[in-house]
């Protein structure tokens, strides 16, 4: 009978609950153990051999050099002054790489953006030009693109010989030109916040002139005017606290070569290593981005444009109000992971002799313990990643359609 | 009488005029509609046409090309035939004997596939082999023995046809099997045997050149695949994939998923980590940690080149795991449902129908990952071993006086020959996609 099959006792073997428990207490158990053996083998090397562990090194005056770096950094060990810390100099390391991929990430978004679209275009050549781009640089690995700029960069004049474009001076040290340098603490960092600020206001501006166009249909240049508020807010600021502290903010310096072997001081100047790198990173990463920005336009159903242009929108604002809004749920996750590719990738600084997180840790380890340094490497890259993957998740939860 | 009545001859449809049509109409639609294209044409042309000048003329009248051919086998076997690494300078048939299987499983590829793709890829891969062993070295530079052994590459190529046609050797599966014991063999031979006579042991510290970034990718395309499949299972536990379950007791709902907590954590935690970490970072810790936490002398962790393989091959099997994952979520629910409802088991279900259709829906993504760890390889130099970028750096560096500035060259050939293997990959990915319907499928 029917009911009495079903009534029949489950063998063990194919009773779920049994089979459930014993997978997970056996993975488990073998996970843990695996885990723990590992560092128990370690550990007994580690004093069989007296490797030096532990983070108490932290504190330390490290005293090393880092190359470049965008937050101040002092290496010196004169009586007077003593050396950064250890930690101090790896958050430095650290802020090298976050600060370079995001310049990285925005370049590579912009360009991927525009190769996106040009592989679109119904221009023929525009986008076959573009396939051969992306084709190209997609499937050379970064190593060797890195290389070629590097030697490229090596090939420029040298420093006293230097090619100088008005205030621009190329050599093969780097890019020095004009750039605004904060006068004192006081002044740059209020003028900052009021920029801030403003630039909050004049988002207000461009939201409320963007509603205005949009109830109605009378052009209000919403863009036009967020930009105009956001600068003469700024200016408003700037001649405030000039008026106030009697200092401007910011004061223009201008690079000139000085001394006898031509070194240049003044302005800025971008290190040729941090140049080779972006170029290799952002020309790699934006071959990828426009293929994910091409399938992302690709997956909005052509009706939409078709429909977006009979109620008279003009080509631009068909792509800026209608598919790209649709196409950007399809191309951010994926843009994200190519983001924090970007910043994976940026450790790759180490071939070329630019001082990124990885490298300066490769440094440390001649004078501090390897195995905590790179577990503290580890972390650090592990938190970048964690903060990217939170912004895509928020970004997925807000722009997720509801109704599915 | 004024109304001119239409003419008779507009029942005959006239052509469309000579502006739409041909090699006219093409260049209007394509290139010329417009103000706007015509000028993007003008300006992409424009550069096109330098970059053509510029590039031609550096590549047949400024470069210096002579490195290359310098290079010449270093580039394919590093020093592996030196006289520090192989004393009686006889080593080379080795890589090439490997060489020379692959080229058979190539050619019994071809026999089973037929015609197409994989037809066009083996001829030319032997075809070109074979045609190096006509490069004009002299005798002394390149012997009539490694002549014949590359011009054997056709013959490998034909022998390899004939027994995927008239041999036992005629399913995918054999043919697998084959190319794993060829795999282990390969890596016998390349190694060596010492105290077996022309087999002398050559240091894996010694193996180099473009060889190591092929064996590498090889071992971890073979192996990342599985990995993630299996990461990717762990991982999807908690989602309707695998399905033990058989309702128990009337009140609770009968739910298509196995729960398993601990495995899928374990599985997160495996993929994220290697996921967050830059390549790089885990082969410096590889170096350092995986001696120290290995028995001395365990296989796996003996040797650097076998302790990066391992690292490749996870950090891309997390990838990998990723990807399938993205494949079976894709897949409604209701496949593994209908299968349950036919009475396959849980394992069946998996096997024969969930991961066949998650696998062909992200073929791009899984090819892209193959692409991209070919490319790590690269990465290897961390542990000094000289795979074919580092091997021309360091022959340039040794030889500074007279190779100076030739890197440029160097960086391009290599750049081109690893952009063939990756486009040619690429285009397979695209033609297995074509064949099995998968994009048409998914877009519906």
């Amino acid at each position: 009978m029917a009911v009495e099959g079903i009534a029949q006792k489950i063998p063990f073997w194919r009773n779920y609950q049994v089979l459930r428990w014993t997978t997970q207490i056996v993975s488990g158990f073998a996970a843990v153990g695996l885990v723990a053996w590992l560092a128990i083998r370690m550990v007994s090397a580690i004093e069989e051999r007296s490797i030096p562990v532990g983070f108490s090194f932290l504190s330390r005056s490290y005293g090393g050099p880092i190359g470049h770096h965008f937050f101040p950094y002092n290496p010196s060990t004169t009586a007077a002054e003593t050396a950064d810390s250890f930690l101090y100099s790896l958050l430095v390391a650290a802020g090298n790489t976050v600060v370079l991929s995001i310049i990285g990430v925005v370049l590579a978004t912009i360009l991927g953006f525009f190769i996106g679209v040009s592989r679109l275009s119904g221009n023929w050549l525009v986008s076959r030009l573009s396939l051969s781009y992306v084709e190209f640089f997609r499937n050379v690995p970064l190593l060797i693109q890195l290389y070629f700029w590097f030697t490229v960069s090596l090939a420029l004049p040298p420093v006293s010989s230097g090619i100088q474009i008005g205030d621009l001076f190329i050599n093969n040290a780097g890019v020095s030109f004009p750039w605004p340098s904060p006068t004192g603490v006081r002044p740059t960092v209020s003028w900052l916040v009021l920029a801030c600020l403003s630039l909050v206001a004049s988002y207000f501006v461009y939201r409320r002139r963007f509603r205005l166009e949009v109830r109605t249909g009378q052009p209000s240049y919403p863009v036009l005017s967020g930009c105009l508020a956001a600068l003469v807010l700024g200016a408003v600021a700037w001649i405030l606290i000039v008026a106030i502290t009697g200092t401007s903010p910011f004061e223009i310096t201008y690079p000139a070569p000085q001394g006898r072997f031509g070194r240049i001081s003044g302005g800025t100047t971008v290190p040729a290593a941090l140049i080779v790198l972006l170029l290799g990173l952002v020309m790699y990463t934006a071959a990828f981005i426009a293929e994910i920005v091409r399938a992302g336009i690709q997956s909005v159903r052509k009706g939409q444009r078709e429909a977006a242009r009979s109620l008279g929108l003009n080509n631009m604002r068909s792509l800026r109000y209608v598919v790209f809004p649709q196409a950007l749920r399809v191309i951010v996750p994926p843009l994200i992971s190519q983001f924090l590719n970007l910043t994976k990738n940026s450790s790759l600084a180490v071939a070329i002799g630019y001082s990124d997180l990885l490298s300066v840790a490769k440094t440390m380890t001649q004078i501090a313990p390897a195995l905590s340094i790179f577990i503290l490497v580890l972390l650090i890259y592990l938190v970048i990643s964690l903060a990217y993957s939170l912004i895509g998740n928020i970004y997925n939860r807000t722009t997720r359609i509801s109704n599915r | 009488m004024s109304d001119p009545q239409p003419a008779p001859a507009s029942s005959r449809a006239l052509p469309p005029p000579r502006t739409e049509r041909g090699a006219l109409g093409w260049l209007r639609l394509n290139l010329f509609g417009g103000w706007r294209s015509s000028l993007l044409t003008l300006i992409s042309g424009a550069a096109i046409g330098a970059a053509l000048f510029y590039g031609l003329r550096w590549i047949f009248v400024q470069a210096d090309w002579r490195i290359v051919a310098e290079m010449g086998g270093r580039i394919a076997i590093g020093s592996y035939n030196t006289v520090d690494n192989c004393a009686s300078q006889n080593c080379y048939w080795r890589p090439q004997v490997v060489l020379l299987g692959f080229i058979l499983i190539l050619g019994m590829a071809w026999g089973i596939a037929g015609k197409g793709l994989t037809k066009r890829i083996a001829l030319v891969a032997a075809v070109v082999l074979s045609l190096l062993a006509f490069l004009p070295y002299s005798w002394e530079e390149m012997g009539i023995d490694v002549r014949l052994l590359l011009g054997a590459n056709l013959p490998a190529l034909g022998l390899g046809w004939l027994l995927s046609r008239y041999t036992p050797l005629r399913t995918y599966f054999r043919i697998s099997l084959f190319a794993v014991a060829w795999f282990v063999v390969s890596m016998i031979l390349l190694r060596g045997i010492s105290g077996v006579p022309g087999m002398e042991p050559v240091s894996v510290y010694a193996w180099g050149g473009f060889m190591v970034n092929l064996i590498l990718a090889v071992g971890g395309i073979a192996l990342s695949l599985p990995i993630g499949i299996l990461l990717a299972l762990g991982r999807g536990s908690e989602t309707p994939l695998v399905n033990l379950r058989v309702p128990v007791g009337k009140h609770r709902r009968l739910k298509w998923r196995l729960r398993l907590p601990i495995v899928k954590y374990l599985c997160v935690v495996f993929i994220e980590v290697f996921r967050g970490v830059p390549l790089l970072a885990l082969l410096f810790l590889s170096q350092y940690l995986l001696p120290l936490a290995m028995p001395e002398g365990f296989f796996l962790t003996s040797t650097p080149l076998l302790r990066t393989a391992i690292v490749i091959t996870l950090f891309s099997g997390a990838y990998m795991a990723e990807n399938v994952r993205g494949g079976l979520q894709g897949l409604h629910p209701g496949q593994a449902e209908a299968a349950r409802a036919l009475g396959l088991s849980g394992v069946a279900t998996i096997r024969m129908i969930t991961l066949p259709q998650a696998l062909r829906n992200v073929i791009p993504a899984i090819v892209g990952q193959f692409i991209s760890l070919f490319k790590d390889t690269t990465l290897i130099y961390v542990i000094g071993v000289l795979e074919v970028v580092q091997i021309g750096r360091s022959f340039i560096q040794g030889n500074i006086q007279t190779w100076a500035g030739s890197e440029i060259e160097y960086f391009i050939f290599i750049a081109v020959l690893f952009w063939i293997f990756t486009y040619g990959m690429s285009r397979i990915s695209r033609r297995v996609e074509e064949r099995l319907g998968a994009s048409s499928r998914a877009r519906n």
